[in-house]
């Protein structure tokens, strides 16, 4: 849930970046920590197995700037996708403002594609929350691999984007689709937020 | 010590904790993982990754203590060899709030506890209800905000 502050102006969004495992979630998170400059961004925290999977969560803070005189800053977290990690994406999803969904854009992990977006659904349901008033924005990743290895945009829109929301084409590796991705999140849960309909933290005086 | 503050009701509670408790450093934060207050914070310890993992901790232990014993287990206590933790939940009327308190050779897990009861009870007490109406923040042409902060941001890779 956002924290707006009304007496400093600030604006605090949770965005959760989830997908089945190896998808790519957290190397979103490490080109945006790689080209954001420094004084956009804070210190990158993963908590991680031996072998680099994520474990409980990657978090990444930003620093948006001013939004209608408000400072607005996001928080990216990953979930860890492999399907027994279970309680842990649970967990991250708590109070999560938007969702980016991440998809492999392999055929062979179309299966586990829609899996895991059933889990994102049962886990919100899980907390009280219809999924289909939660900001969310689709990534099919991994674009960049050969042709005949991958499904197409259109493909995966079909097999997955039954609620119409953004869409984008990624290559997360080398850095197309990863900032529009942001930002059409970014976008949709602030326009959420600015009709109202967000619940959120509200403190401080009202300015 | 510094105190900087998203809610200024818990600026004095937390105040009279850090001292009476002899803490280091304090935080307040949303179970989601954001920030209310700290104290004593420095470039030495980041708040933001703190209130990250914070959050996940007490989260954990919450749904550790539902499947291991049908409740969650509300306080956390870690010790180091030079600092110790204490990490526990805070009702108030503007909802629940995590506290984390780290501490040194100069308190102890029981004058934590003791004065945490006392946070607890003031916080209670000074928290302000929950603003009936919640109107909308931001103006509706944010986009243009939004695309100038996105292209500073991510400089050549936005248009």
């Amino acid at each position: 849930m956002s924290l707006v502050n009304y007496a400093t102006r600030e604006i605090t969004c949770k965005i959760v970046y989830y997908g089945p495992g190896r998808s790519g979630k957290t190397t979103n998170l490490h080109y945006i920590y790689g080209q954001v400059p420094d004084d956009r961004k804070g210190r990158m925290v993963s908590l991680a197995t031996q072998t680099d999977r994520t474990l409980f969560f990657d978090f990444l803070p930003l620093d948006l700037g001013s939004i209608s005189g408000f400072t607005t800053k996001f928080q990216l977290y990953t979930v860890p996708g492999q399907v027994y990690y279970q309680a842990t994406r649970k967990l991250v999803l708590q109070g999560a403002d938007g969702v980016v969904f991440v998809a492999d854009s392999q055929a062979r992990q179309l299966g586990e594609n829609i899996e895991s977006f059933q889990d994102l659904h049962a886990n919100l349901a899980e907390q009280g929350i219809d999924a289909r008033t939660v900001p969310l924005v689709l990534q099919y990743n991994k674009q960049d691999l050969p042709r005949d290895l991958i499904l197409t945009t259109a493909e995966l829109s079909d097999a997955i984007n039954f609620r119409s929301v953004p869409e984008f084409p990624a290559d997360a590796l080398h850095g197309p689709g990863v900032f529009e991705t942001l930002r059409s999140i970014a976008e949709v849960v602030l326009k959420r937020l600015s009709a109202g309909t967000s619940a959120g933290v509200v403190a401080g005086a009202r300015g | 010590m510094n105190i900087a503050t998203v809610e200024p009701w818990v600026e004095a509670p937390l105040r009279r904790f850090v001292d009476d408790a002899r803490a280091r450093l304090a935080l307040l934060l949303h179970p989601s993982g954001q920030v209310i207050a700290q104290a004593g914070f420095t470039r030495e310890v980041d708040v933001m990754s703190a209130c990250a993992l914070a959050a996940a901790s007490h989260a954990t232990a919450g749904e550790l203590g539902r499947r291991v014993d049908g409740h969650a287990f509300r306080s956390l206590h870690y010790a180091g060899p030079d600092r110790q933790l204490f990490l526990s939940p805070v009702e108030t009327a503007r909802g629940a709030y995590i506290c984390l308190t780290v501490f040194n050779a100069e308190s102890s897990l029981g004058l934590v506890r003791i004065y945490f009861e006392e946070l607890c009870n003031d916080l209670a007490a000074a928290a302000p209800p929950l603003p009936a109406i919640r109107q909308p923040t931001i103006a509706a042409d944010f986009e243009l905000d939004l695309n100038r902060n996105l292209a500073a941001l991510f400089g050549r890779h936005h248009p």
